[in-house]
């Protein structure tokens, strides 16, 4: 019976000793390539945003920031 | 290339106890359609979407409904209830979508794809946002127990074994059930509707969209923003995203996650509106004054006007809708604090090897249940101003979301189309817009500007 040892590859879960290395086999018939832990754990590549959206999406988190104070500070006021 | 296959496959060198549970809950998928099974593949498949969404039919979105009839009538809000609805269930299908595909979760994706600055603001919004609704959710449980005569520790106690038991069997799918049987007792709502014998002739006229409302222009701006954050926030993004990738959907199962998405979508409009329509029965007994919760409140007020039974479903919807609501938000913030940190985020793996995930679950719900046993805190403040604060940072989460969606990198053929974006971006337009009126209005009035 070989059981799963390489843990390295399978940093955050344990490995199952109660599913021999046969039964792995058919198991993986059922999940796709990217679904497996040791697949999820590999980082995605960084995306490139453009200047003009990098600027949009700071705008609105400034304006949410703004607003949100705005609401926090009205209810604060309200209690009192 | 896609991304996905840029980052390459290292399994199956290992498989975890994870994998395995996964893999067995993706065999039953797997038999069920090669048989031609439909319900039971619709039965295995369904479960985010309506969790997310009868989920987001919480506490204080329940008592804003009922705040809204109460004050206002049916009139405006019963379609209006109706449109946000529409418009959760096209942000939560890009969730859906982008969780299925990728197996990744929102949080993960926006950290690694767009940075951390801006992975740490999304999480940062979930945790605020996220830690004050539940305290909302808390206030409606005790709201809902109140009723029973049963004090603020019971609804706290009542919430925290409810997290504890429903994670305690290490399996999403069990989870899963447990919280959807649960979340059907939304239904409440509209039984205690009907025993409130209200105008079905005025219900029907009030789906013909009458105008908005008189009265104050803030206290309908705060009904309008609330009304919206109580049926698009922050957590159904990160809480359907992960729970997808969680429960191993994958792009052939698409198809059943949109279907799962406008069921949630559609009871929970129903089970709003039956809400509102119970709040409405107190509309010409001076409603708009019933602002005891931290003592009796709704519930006690439909008591008067309406009978017991309707009152004591009611006061059972609040609990449920605050119990399922406390469940899924806790979720959320699990997911996300896995996501962050690059911990294990599932239900499948046990608390020893996914200590984050189950920490961040209980955490956050201790939290919110010890700040609702501070005596004399202004309740239905919180649970309003909660929605409204999640209306005002939603757009800049819903706008990851987009750009996820489009990102052909990751989605491949699975990316927007162009009539998506153009109501997604609608959609933003309008929460932002609604957000910030009532934001800039009311802190204008406070600071006596006008």
């Amino acid at each position: 019976m070989n059981l799963p040892t390489d843990l390295q590859t399978a940093p955050q879960g344990w490995a199952d000793p109660g599913h021999p290395a046969g039964e792995d086999e058919e198991r993986i018939m059922f999940l796709e390539p990217h679904q497996f832990v040791s697949d999820r754990s590999i980082a995605m590549p960084p995306a490139r945003l453009s200047r003009r959206a990098r600027a949009g999406l700071w705008l609105l988190r400034i304006f949410a920031l703004i607003v949100s104070l705005m609401v926090i500070y009205t209810f604060i006021a309200q209690l009192h | 290339m896609s991304v996905l296959e840029e980052v390459g496959s290292v399994a199956p060198a290992g498989l975890v106890h994870e994998d395995v549970v996964r893999s067995e809950d993706r065999a039953r998928v797997f038999d069920a359609r090669r048989r031609g099974r439909r319900w039971s593949l619709a039965w295995l498949l369904v479960g985010p979407g309506i969790l997310a969404m009868l989920g987001e039919n919480d506490g204080p979105s329940m008592i804003s409904y009922a705040t809204t009839g109460a004050t206002y009538g049916l009139g405006f809000f019963v379609p209006f209830i109706a449109v946000t609805f529409g418009m959760a269930i096209v942000c939560q299908e890009m969730c859906m979508r982008v969780g299925a595909v990728t197996h990744r979760g929102y949080g993960e994706l926006v950290l690694q794809r767009y940075g951390k600055v801006w992975g740490w603001f999304s999480a940062g919004d979930l945790a605020f946002t996220n830690l004050v609704t539940l305290i909302a959710e808390f206030v409606a449980i005790r709201v809902g127990m109140a009723y029973f005569h049963l004090g603020a520790p019971v609804a706290a106690g009542l919430g925290v074994a409810l997290v504890l038991f429903t994670m305690s069997g290490g399996r999403y799918w069990r989870w899963e059930r447990i919280v959807l049987g649960l979340a059907l007792f939304n239904g409440l709502f509209l039984v205690s509707a009907i025993l409130t014998q209200p105008h079905w002739g005025a219900v029907g006229h009030s789906l013909s969209f009458a105008p908005l409302p008189g009265g104050s222009f803030n206290t309908v701006l705060l009904l309008l923003a609330s009304t919206i954050g109580a049926t698009v926030t922050p957590w159904m993004i990160f809480f359907q995203q992960g729970a997808s990738a969680d429960k191993g959907m994958t792009a052939a199962d698409i198809g059943h996650g949109r279907w799962d998405t406008i069921a949630g979508g559609v009871l929970a409009a129903i089970f709003g509106i039956g809400a509102l329509i119970a709040g409405a029965a107190l509309l010409t007994h001076d409603g708009a004054t019933v602002q005891g919760l931290a003592g009796a409140g709704f519930p006690a007020a439909l008591r008067a006007v309406s009978g017991g039974p309707a009152a004591a479903l009611f006061a059972l919807g609040l609990i449920e809708a605050g119990a399922v609501a406390v469940l899924t938000i806790s979720a959320s913030t699990a997911y996300a604090a896995g996501e962050c940190v690059g911990a294990s985020r599932s239900f499948n793996n046990s608390p020893r090897h996914a200590l984050i995930f189950y920490i961040a679950n209980v955490g956050v719900a201790l939290l919110a249940a010890a700040i609702i046993l501070i005596p004399g805190a202004p309740l239905l403040s919180i649970a309003l101003n909660a929605n409204v604060l999640a209306a005002v940072l939603l757009p800049v989460a819903l706008i990851f979301v987009v750009i996820l969606a489009n990102d052909r990198a990751l989605m491949g053929r699975w990316v927007n189309k162009r009539s998506t974006n153009v109501i997604a971006i609608a959609i933003i337009a309008f929460v932002a817009i609604c957000g910030a009126a009532y934001g800039i209005d009311s802190f204008l009035t406070t600071v006596h500007l006008i």
